[in-house]
């Protein structure tokens, strides 16, 4: 770095987003009216109770799920009984993205790496044994499902369980996801269904649930991946309120649920948390008023409780380095905190082998221990939105939702969210900001300790990738044939079939998923039926 | 160019030696064989940038395509990165392999046994590309075409 770049860097200051920062704020910086509410008032910037986190703790909510669905049991079970308020299920991620069962061929090409991203769960019955123990009716859940070809298997699933045993679907209270980041943007299978036809398929699912499970969150979009993709902050927010609107407007058109209960069910949300302390601070403020404006101005929403976003946050797993993992207690910490100050509803914190495997035991724990200490330890959630009226803090808000709206008006011009991702314009800005990102690095411009700065040793602590349950394969394998024996053969392929029709036709598609599902269906039958039907989409992407 | 499985991009008649790059697990996150592929095509190479292939496909390219060099990108299990191997071995395909992303520590050793260079998250983009020309033989053309004695790395 030469000596005039040096003097530079020290007076020009951006944030990650390249927002440009000044040395300090002031009085004229504060856009007009910003503060002057209170947490609890409309557009809820400051946050949508006026005792902020004493009306409501967040939620404890981490993804938990490796290697056998017993495996799955017993670390949501460990993570309950030290203090979740409520947990995800994660599933195999290679069966699950790609509604495969475990002896298809490409499956078996890879079979060691079965159960290495989540649990295999192929059909209710590992439901049920990945459910062991713990009680569906105490518990607010996400039962898996962050894909949008997955989401209706998942659900379906969880539902049935509880219905076997003894539940109604009414008691049930979780959440769906089929976001459209994850696999639409951030990591593409080798095959889904094209995004229109996801699209549709979330609706019936916000159809169905309003009718037949009215406390569960149908659809819940998650900016995670397009953010961890490179989308900044404010093209995250941008985006994220796009793929709300998509779908608004098509319940809207269809016209059979009222879109003021679509946009309570759509309210919650979930952002990526990086390490850009205040942005990401100013960002899930900015994100709330932004919703309330979008409803209020685009669909008349006057209901307080529709207007009022409730956001999940994952931090960045991005963040987490493989050098000196030891360090990414601090960096999940950081980013922890900067949740709590932009009041969020429910966290889940990146494990600090993040880079290296799915969590340990004992990663998992520091996840939620760090969660802890936060929320009783520090006193930071004592007062709701304790950085309203700041200079900076207002100033930076307002510049995130002046720029994320621009983006939004950008997404809507490629033919509004559907579009964007058909035409490869998300990935385009996406990769764009990751390779920038990456010279950053290269250059020394931007500096991660262990990785370009401070000379790192290598691991002095001794971490290294949990392994896992290496049996997942054969055990799955097993199963399969064994459900496939126990089962009524000729009422699965009625179900299929009525199921093939209701996707080729205007029925009810998550109805469909869950009648075959009752009858023991498999993953990868469902799988089967989208395929015929729908064909795969391409991914769009040429860098 | 034609190739199974799930091709993101390629570019042909760049004239440099030429890379497979592809990820050896079923997950499809591309931020960083993105991230890698332009480091390398920026440095003159020629990258088949595969995705997700498995054993037998990754083989059949890297024969038909006649690539001078395998990256895989790991993001499972090491026996799944042995199992290509294996499979490369028994096709007779001999280019050498060299390997990146979440690679545990355990892991990098067994790989590193059987001659292929492991690079985990945080490597440095000019460390990867010297690699590729090392194993590739092309280091001292890379330097001629640096010193503007050669405009172009031959094959």
């Amino acid at each position: 770095m030469s000596a005039e770049r040096d003097s530079a860097s020290a007076t020009e200051r951006t944030t990650v987003s390249g927002i440009p920062l000044k040395p300090a704020y002031g009085p004229a910086d504060v856009p007009e009216g910003a503060p002057a509410t209170m947490p609890g008032d409309a557009p809820f910037l400051r946050g949508a109770h006026e005792l902020g986190y004493r009306s409501k703790s967040w939620r404890i909510f981490q993804l938990s799920g490796f290697g056998n669905p017993e495996d799955e049991a017993e670390r949501i079970r460990y993570l309950l009984a030290r203090g979740g308020t409520g947990f995800i299920m994660e599933h195999d991620r290679m069966t699950g993205d790609h509604l495969y069962d475990v002896d298809h061929p490409e499956i078996v090409a890879r079979r060691e790496d079965v159960g290495i991203s989540g649990a295999v769960i192929l059909c209710a019955k590992d439901f049920d044994l990945a459910l062991t123990g713990i009680d569906q009716g105490a518990y607010y859940a996400h039962a898996g499902g962050g894909v949008a070809q997955h989401a209706p298997f998942a659900m379906a699933g969880y539902w049935t369980v509880a219905q076997r045993r003894g539940l109604k679907l009414e008691q049930l209270r979780g959440t769906g996801q089929a976001d459209f980041f994850l696999t639409y943007i951030g990591c593409p299978p080798l095959t889904q269904i094209p995004p229109g036809d996801a699209l549709r398929i979330n609706c019936d699912i916000v159809e169905f649930t309003a009718e037949h499970v009215p406390n569960w969150v149908p659809i819940s979009m998650a900016a995670y991946n397009g953010a961890d993709s490179g989308l900044n902050a404010y093209q995250e927010l941008g985006a994220l309120l796009a793929s709300c609107a998509a779908h608004l407007d098509e319940i809207k058109r269809r016209g059979r649920v009222p879109v003021e209960q679509l946009a309570y069910a759509l309210g919650g949300v979930s952002f990526r948390v990086a390490m850009d302390f205040f942005e990401e601070i100013c960002k899930l403020r900015a994100a709330r008023k932004m919703w309330h404006d979008m409803l209020v101005r685009r669909y008349g929403v006057e209901d307080r409780r529709a207007l009022t976003l409730r956001t999940h946050i994952v931090t960045a797993g991005s963040a987490m380095t493989y050098q000196e993992p030891i360090n990414n207690i601090i960096r999940g910490t950081v980013m922890g905190m900067a949740a709590v100050l932009g009041g969020v509803q429910s966290m889940g914190i990146s494990a600090y082998d993040e880079a290296l495997s799915v969590p340990s035991e004992q990663a998992h724990r520091q996840s939620l221990r760090i969660q802890q200490i936060l929320m009783h330890e520090t006193n930071i959630p004592a007062v709701a939105d304790p950085l309203g009226g700041s200079y900076y803090i207002e100033s930076l808000t307002g510049e995130l939702e002046e720029r994320a709206w621009e983006f939004f008006e950008q997404i809507q011009e490629h033919g509004g969210f559907i579009g964007a991702l058909e035409d490869g314009f998300l990935h385009e800005v996406a990769s764009r900001n990751a390779l920038d990102f990456q010279d950053a690095i290269t250059s020394g411009e931007r500096k991660i300790v262990g990785v370009n700065f401070g000379d790192s040793d290598g691991d002095p602590f001794g971490i290294d990738g949990f392994e896992g349950s290496p049996d997942a394969f054969e055990r799955a394998m097993e199963r399969l044939k064994r459900y496939r024996a126990e089962r009524d053969g000729s009422l699965v392929k009625e179900k299929l079939a009525d199921l093939e029709r209701t996707c080729r036709g205007d029925g009810n598609v998550m109805a469909g998923v869950l009648a075959a599902v009752e009858a023991d269906a498999t993953l990868g039958e469902i799988g089967d039926v989208y395929r015929e039907v729908y064909g795969s989409w391409k991914f769009p992407v040429n860098f | 160019m034609e190739v199974p499985g799930q091709l993101l991009s390629s570019e042909e008649g760049g004239g440099g030696p030429r890379i497979l790059l592809a990820k050896t697990s079923l997950d499809g996150h591309w931020r960083g064989i993105n991230v890698v592929a332009r480091a390398l095509r920026d440095a003159g190479f020629e990258v088949i940038l595969a995705g997700m292939m498995n054993a037998d496909t990754i083989a059949r390219v890297a024969a038909d395509e006649d690539v001078d060099l395998i990256g895989l990108h790991v993001g499972g299990r090491v026996e799944v990165v042995e199992r290509i191997l294996d499979t490369l071995k028994q096709a007779e395909v001999d280019q050498p392999v060299f390997a990146g992303g979440t690679i545990p520590h355990y892991a990098a050793e067994r790989l590193e046994a059987r001659g292929v260079e492991c690079y985990p998250p945080g490597s440095a983009l000019e460390e990867i590309v010297g690699a590729a020309r090392r194993l590739t033989g092309t280091e001292a053309e890379a330097q001629k075409a640096a010193a503007g004695t050669e405009p172009e790395m031959g094959r």
